[in-house]
Parts: structure tokens; sequence; C-alpha cells
């Protein structure tokens, strides 16, 4: 534990030190020009981080961003007179609005659409930047001189200063943010941006939010670069760099403060690596050494695609051979910074970083953090007494697609502190009315009421917040999350300290707290012993349970369970009897969904059954079991006689 | 007078928008089949245009170096899927994305340095000599472009309704896993998407070179205004991209008029934006129902 600290910590330390003091002992101006450019990009490359790291996003507006922050600064000397800080806070505030304008239309957009929205943003941006000539100079450029800070001239000296200053806040500010639950968030929307609506998260406010701040952050690098270079082009800011800082965050490492420095070193290093020819033969001589390496080793642990192995090999040999064949590197550097991306992309996902990372804790072995000892269960997850009452109450409800009546006016009520079974063939309409109930869809009419109370309507978020928790019978786990931050992540009434405290990490008691809460709901689903694993490298058992978990994580008034045993095989299904036996003693409602009559009869006290979207039956599981309707609707047969052998796994 | 330079640019700005409506249309090919595009179809219009070029300047004639030029882009659609889509499409990520903006990065800085950074002129056996329409000048060479978007446009339509293979292109277009159940391999469907859909982009390459010269940067612009038009119609719209092909076309031909030729890929962005946010499936596209 305390290895580890001293080992992340300490080299932290070591590298901002030596940072902070290089200009101390040499007086190159090229040298310092390079680490003033490496402070620039670091910030810039930590911003971008946010949205392809983080939130998962292929974001092509960073450079846009970037030039943005610079032209803002620049005006606001040159036009206004502003001083430094001033026009620096001027520029982070320009990438934060226009960071959240551009990402309110992508709150419905991901993947491809999202990448074209930025795509397109920037290409505007530099079509503005080039024409609004009053204001930026057009193509002439704009000319500015650096400005005073706090009345003084500042030197190449004091200005590498004031980057490092800034590199180091924005470094241990997003470090804080990151290990926080904003940034839990930023990854479960990544994953699972259904779960993370139906978690009571929010995957609009964290998207935005994380867009924002990564274009601050890309504002305020532009800000540093405009009074670095003191002259500001518009051309400066296209594709080209965009290619070049996606080469940096991809190759140092995704998510990683770590991966965005050494992209960064790697950005400022670049012209001079494709300058010095015996430089570049070496780099990529060592670039095929590596590809070969890890091809070498996914193979003999056989856990690469054959393609994933071959390709960069092939890419880095291209390079190499490539290398020496042309005569001038510099004329091929884009197909350079292709071929390298590629063989990053292909075949170490995880970035330099991420690799050394596990590399070096392997190397020095050194433990992951302690996890703290669990919660009583009673502070996890209150238990509520009950009188009875209803607790949720559907009014003929109707849920159309088109001329499908999937749902077709149900009206069921559910008494708090019961397990009510919702049960019937396939296509019945069971999943339709829990995912109308549960917000996913909204409902064509009818009326739901919660503690008498309506229900929100057609938002996974609000009904969540509302206190109406539920798991997914295709799982909807936050995959690239461990079981224990799946948890973490859904904790409701956990967190509240504000952002400026978290951000300068004062919120270390309540993570604390929250580890514990959610190790005690990992111990009552049995996976406190796979708290570290990742969500997708757990067995589909394991799950299931684990969405289980989640889902009591939001401590809710209503838990529904949408098919919990299907595909669990048997020792698992009696386990899962167990699990809700032990959620229904805490005074949990639950409703659950489910095909296997013995699991519904072991457990529920009320089952609805439906059929053609309709309730056919309602009682005790062994009334229902024997009511004709029920019996023609799953087998199409009337008589009494063939009712024994009528319903599937029927005891 | 000021009314016929208005329909004047309104008619060119949509023959050039037939262009943007045909690459569209190749992005369309492979959305349905893999849900995915390629971010770099703008270097294969470009790299075909100069494949093509190139056959022109060993001394083929113009009707037999059509072929080999889109011969030429359906190969590098093929590539572009085994090298950048299929190990994505496979592991179910967005990895695509970055591996197909990366190979058109590739693709582009080959160009720069096998052909050179400048633009050149692309011959063509048909006129550019202007006759007059109701007082609307329009060339050959503008009406060769029309007719060369429908016919691939037809051709490829045809290919898909009438063949077995193209029946298979449907089938996994409608439901993979279902297709898959079937017999049919989706994985040699969405490659022949992406051959299809290089083919298309060779063939835009071809119809438009001999009106905007042939250079590495030749398609930089274009394929932001594909994107518009596809995104605009919704990316599963079908002949919906013509339509919008056309008006963005003669939307941009106006502003460059009204507001100077700096802003004149202005409003295809800013349509591409404001389309995502209102209606992310496009003007013709059906919305989806999330499922769970």
């Amino acid at each position: 534990m305390l290895k580890r600290f001293l080992f992340v910590r300490g080299a932290e330390l070591i590298v901002l030190s030596a940072l902070a003091s290089i200009p101390l002992f040499i007086n190159n101006t090229y040298a310092l020009g390079l680490l003033t450019l490496l402070a620039i990009y670091g910030i810039l490359l930590i911003g971008l981080d946010v949205t392809v790291g983080y939130l998962g996003q292929v974001n092509l507006a960073q450079a846009a961003f970037l030039g943005l922050g610079a032209y803002a600064a620049g005006i606001c000397v040159t036009t206004f007179g502003f001083g430094m800080l001033a026009a620096l806070a001027v520029s982070l505030l320009i990438g934060l609005i226009l960071g959240g304008l551009l990402a309110f239309p992508a709150l419905r957009l991901d993947g491809p659409q999202f990448a074209l929205a930025t795509l397109s943003f920037s290409a505007l941006a530099i079509t503005v930047l080039n024409e609004w000539e009053g204001l930026t100079g057009g193509a002439q450029g704009l000319s500015l001189d650096r400005p005073l800070l706090f009345g003084m001239l500042m030197d190449a000296k004091a200005f590498y200063w004031l980057c490092f200053i800034f590199l180091a806040l924005v470094w241990v500010v997003m470090r804080n943010m990151l290990a926080s639950q904003w940034g839990r968030a930023f990854e479960a929307l990544r994953d699972s941006t259904i779960a993370t609506d139906a978690m009571g998260i929010g995957t609009y406010r964290h998207k935005v939010a994380g867009f924002a701040l990564g274009s601050a952050l890309g504002g305020l690098a532009g800000g540093l670069y405009a009074f670095n270079f003191q002259y500001l082009q518009p051309q400066s800011f296209t594709y080209d760099l965009m290619v070049i800082l996606l080469l940096g965050v991809v190759l140092g490492g995704r998510k990683s403060l770590w991966g965005a420095f050494f992209g960064a070193c790697l950005i400022v290093l670049l012209p001079n690596l494709l300058s010095n020819r015996l430089l570049f033969e070496l780099f990529s001589a060592a670039g095929l050494l590596v590809a070969v390496i890890a091809a070498w080793r996914g193979w003999m642990n056989l856990k690469q695609l054959p393609f994933q192995a071959l390709a960069p090999i092939i890419a880095m040999a291209l390079l190499v051979v490539g290398g020496y064949m042309v005569e001038n590197t510099e004329n091929w550097r884009k197909a350079i910074f292709a071929l390298m991306l590629f063989s990053v992309v292909v075949g170490l996902p995880d970035g330099v970083m991420g690799f050394a990372a596990r590399f070096l804790s392997k190397l020095f072995k050194i433990a992951p953090s302690e996890l703290p000892t669990a919660s009583k269960l009673e502070e996890a997850l209150p238990s509520r007494q009950h009188t009875g009452d209803t607790l949720l109450e559907l009014q003929d409800l109707k849920r159309h697609f088109g001329g499908v009546k999937a749902v077709d006016g149900v009206s069921m009520k559910v008494c708090a502190g019961q397990i009510h079974g919702l049960i019937g063939p396939n296509g019945s309409g069971k999943s339709t009315v829990v995912n109308v109930i549960s917000g996913l869809y909204a409902p064509t009419s009818g009326e739901m009421l919660l503690q008498g109370k309506p229900l929100p309507k057609g938002s996974l978020f609000k009904v969540a917040r509302v206190g109406v928790s539920r798991t997914f019978q295709n799982l909807q786990l936050f995959g690239e999350l461990s079981a224990l931050e799946n948890v973490m992540v859904a904790l409701r009434g956990v967190y509240h300290a504000p952002l400026p405290l978290v951000l300068l990490g004062f919120a270390r008691a309540e993570e604390q707290r929250a580890r514990a809460d959610a190790l005690a709901l990992l111990k009552l689903v049995g996976l406190e012993d796979q708290a570290r694993a990742r969500a997708k490298d757990l067995t589909y058992g394991a799950q299931r349970f684990l969405e289980i978990a989640r889902a009591l994580a939001r401590k809710p008034e209503l838990l529904i369970l949408d098919e919990p045993a299907a595909g669990l095989a048997h020792p698992d299904v009696s386990k899962l009897v167990e699990i809700i036996r032990s959620i229904r003693q805490c005074g949990m409602t639950v409703i659950l969904i489910e095909h296997h009559m013995d699991v519904v009869s072991e457990l529920c006290d009320v089952v609805t059954v439906l059929d053609g979207g309709q309730v056919i039956a309602e009682g005790t599981p062994s009334e229902v079991k024997r009511n004709p309707k029920v019996i023609k609707a799953y087998l199409g047969m009337e008589s009494e006689a063939d009712a024994s052998c009528a319903v599937p796994h029927a005891t | 007078m000021d009314n016929t330079i208005i329909i004047q640019m309104i008619v060119s700005g949509a023959f050039m928008g037939l262009v943007y409506a045909l690459i569209a249309y190749g992005f369309q090919l492979t959305f349905a089949t893999s849900k995915s595009i390629n971010f770099g179809q703008g270097e294969l219009v470009m790299l075909s245009a100069f494949f093509s070029l190139t056959l022109l300047n060993l001394g083929l004639p113009f009707w037999l170096m059509v072929p080999g030029g889109l011969l030429f882009g359906a190969a590098l659609g093929l590539v572009v899927e085994r090298a950048g889509v299929r190990l994505a499409l496979e592991q179910k990520s967005e990895g695509w994305i970055l591996l197909t903006i990366i190979l058109g990065l590739l693709g582009f800085s080959a160009a720069e340095n096998i052909w050179g950074r400048d633009d050149r002129p692309f011959p063509t056996p048909i006129s550019s000599d202007a006759f007059q329409v109701l007082g609307i000048s329009i060339t050959p060479l503008e009406i060769s472009v029309a007719i060369g978007v429908f016919a691939v446009m037809g051709m490829v339509e045809l290919f898909k309704r009438k063949t077995l293979m193209g029946k298979a292109f449907e089938a996994v277009s409608a439901d993979r896993d279902a297709a898959e159940l079937m017999g049919i391999s989706a994985t040699r469907t969405i490659m022949l998407s992406y051959g299809l859909s290089g083919m298309v982009a060779a063939m835009a390459g071809i119809l438009i070179s001999p009106i905007t010269t042939v250079g590495p940067t030749m398609a930089s612009a274009l394929i932001l205004k594909a994107f518009a038009v596809a995104v605009v119609a919704g990316l599963d719209s079908g002949f919906g991209v013509v339509l919008i092909g056309i008006f963005l076309g003669a939307l941009e031909s106006l502003t460059s008029f009204y507001l100077g030729s700096g802003w004149r890929e202005a409003p295809g962005l800013v349509l591409l934006i404001l389309a995502l946010a209102i209606r992310p499936n496009g003007v013709f596209g059906k919305s989806t129902i999330r499922k769970v």
C-alpha cells in the first residue's frame, strides 16, 4: 500500500521537480522552447484524453479549440488590452462555452456521428478564423506581444515557469477528478449510456461536462500557445495538427495522465525525430522490435487475433524499409504518423504507458491499493418496514409500436415489501411493461403511480432518480470498470462533496465510504473476492449478480429484475434464489420477470400473467398455475387433463 | 438579369451536388451492412482519380480507363475493409473511426509523394463549351456528371435487387444475425459493400476531376460535404441523398456568390451540425427504437 503510494506519487514528484528545475541549469533557448511546448501540449492532451479516453469518443475538434483559445487570448490582448491572466481566463472560458454548446447536439450522438460533428465544427472554426478578417486578421495572421503578468514583463524562462505551473495544476486537478465519481461516470457512459441513465447517474450532464472540460483545457493551452509564439495563423490548427494530437494521446496511452504527458513529449520531439536520419532509423527499428515482441507474447498467450499480431509488424516493417528507401523522411511525415498510429491502435490499444504501467507494477511487485473493510449491509442498504400499502400502480397502461400493441391496457398493483412476479409467453409484453415503467419508453397512454405520485414518463434518468432501479435482460454492465466501481458509480446518497473540493482532493473520506458500501453489496451477491476484476472479465453468472448489486446501490424503493435467471447454470440459479431472498429480507419490493417457473413459485408472493399485451390472470403462484387461461396461453390447450404437463418447469 | 444569375448559380451548384450525393451514397452502402463508414473515403476518391490519370497518361483510351479506375477504387475499398474495419467490427468497438482516418492519412501521404503536391488537369473527350437552355448555360461536362452519377447508382441498385449476391447484401442490411443464420456470410457481404463503396468513390473521382483538376487535396473539402449530405439525408435514406445533394450544391453556390468564396464550405458544415442536433437520423432516415 505504502509502496504503491510512494511509487506513484514519487514518480510524479520526480518528473515535476525535474521539469521545474531544468531552466535553472541550462540556458539553451531552443531547449527552453521545447520545454514550454511540452507543457502546453501536456495540458492540451490531458484535455483531449477526457473525451478520447474517458468518454471514449473520437474527438476531432481539439485542434480547433486550441486555435479558438489562442485567437481569443490574442484578440483580448491586441484589441482590448487585457493582462495575461485575464486573457488566459477568457481562452479557458471560450473553450468551456463552445465545448458545452457543441456537446449539446452530441446528447443523442455517439460514435461516427459524434466524430462527424466535431470534424464539421473544426472545419467551421477554421473557416471563421480565416474569413472574419476584421477580428482575426484572416490568413495574414495575428501578431501580438506577450502581455504583462502583474505588471511584470516575462522573459522566456519566466513564461516557461508559468506554463509549467499551469501544467502541474491541471495535472493535480484532473487526477483528483478522474479518480472521483466524475471519472467513473465518464467511463460508465462510454460503456453503456442506457445503464448510466438507468442508474440515475445521468448520461447527458456528464457527457456535456466532460466534453466542455476537455475543450476548456484545449482553450487554456491555446492561450498559452498564443503567448508563446506571439503570432497566429488559422492554418496552424487544421486537421493535420488534430491527427498529431490523436497520435499523442493514443500512442501515449488513453485514460492516463502519464500517457498524455508521454504523448506530449513525443509530439514535441517529432520534428527532430523526422529530420535526424539516424534517430529515425533507430526509432523505427525499435518500433519493429516492440511489434515483434508483442506479437510473440500475444501468440504465446493465445490472447490476440492473428491480425492484431501481424498488422503492426507489417506496418513497422514498412516504416523500416520505407525509411531506407525514401530520400527525405520529412516529406513522408504523414505516412509515418499513420503507420505508427495504426500499429498502436491495432496492436497496443492501451498505449505505451498502459503497457509500461502493467510491466512496472509486475516488475516491482506493486500491489493494487488495499480495499477497506466492507460496511454493514444495514448501512449500504437500509432495510424498510412495510405495512402492505400499494407501492406501484399501473392504470390501463398502453404502449404501441406502430401497429403492434406490445402492451395494451395493463393495470396492476405492486404491494410494498412483496416480490411480484411478471410472467407470460415470449412476446407477451413483459419486457415492454418494465421498459415503460423504468422510462426507456414513454407509454402511449395510461398512468403509472409510485407511492401515489405520478412516475416520470420516458426518461430512464428521471425514473431512476425517484427510486426505481432495474437490471437488464441483455446485460448492460460498465465493462471496463471493475466490479467494485460498477457498484460505486451507482451508489446513491454517498457523494456530497462539491466539485471544487473534489478537484482539490478533499473528498477522500466519502470515496472510502463509497468503497466500503459497495463492498457490502458485492458481499451480498457473493462477489467480494472479485471486486477488482473488470466487469467484462467476469463469468456470465457473476455478471448477472453484479447487475443486481449495482441496481441495489441505488437504494431503490422498487427493484425490477428482468429475467435474472436467463442463461444461468443450475447452481447459479439456486444462488440467485438465495440472493433474492436476502434482498426481500431487507424489505425491498421487487418486480421479477422470469421464465423459470420454479424460481417464480419459490419466490413470488403474487404473480401477474400477461399475454398479448394484456393481463390474463393474477394471484399466488399456485393459483396462477391452475388457471386455464394461463395454460392456454402457454400451450394452447384448454382441458384440465393437460394442465399437469402444461406450465414449463412446473413442479 | 439578377434572376438569371441566381438560377445559373443554382443549376451549376446542383451538378456539383450530384457528386456529393454519389459519395454519400457510397457511405450508405457500407453503413447498411456494417453500421460503419470510411472516414478516409475522400482519399479513395483522390487516389482513384490519380490512378485514372496515370492510366490516361500511359495511353489508355478514356473508355478503358473508366473501368480500370473503378476496379482500382474497389480494390482500395477492400483494403480499407480488411485493414481498418474488420478487426474493430469483430471487437464490436468503434476503432474503425480512427483506423479509417489513419488509412486515409497514409493514402494522402502516398499520393503527395508519388504524384506530387500540385494540381493537374484531367483530360476528357467531353466538351466543356457551354450551350444555352432558357438562358442558362450548361456544359456537356456537367451533363456527363449527372449521367455518370445516375448510371452508377442505378447499376448498384439493380445489382442489389436482381442478383443473389445483391439479395445477400439486402438481407445483411436488414438483419445481420438472421442473415448469418440463413447461411449468408456477413463478413463477405461487408467486404462486398466496401468494394462497391470504393468503386462508387472512384466514379466520383473520375467524374469530378475534369471540372476541379486532380491533386492530393482535391477531396478534402468534397468529403466534408459528402458527410453533410449523408447525415442530413440520413445514412439509411436511399435516394434521399440525391435531393439533399442537389440542395446543398445549390445552397453553397449561392453562399459563395453572396458572402464570398471563403464561406463556400460553411453551409454544409452548419447543416451537418444542425441535422445532428435536430434529426440525428436525417431528414429521410428512419428513427430507431432503443432496445435493451
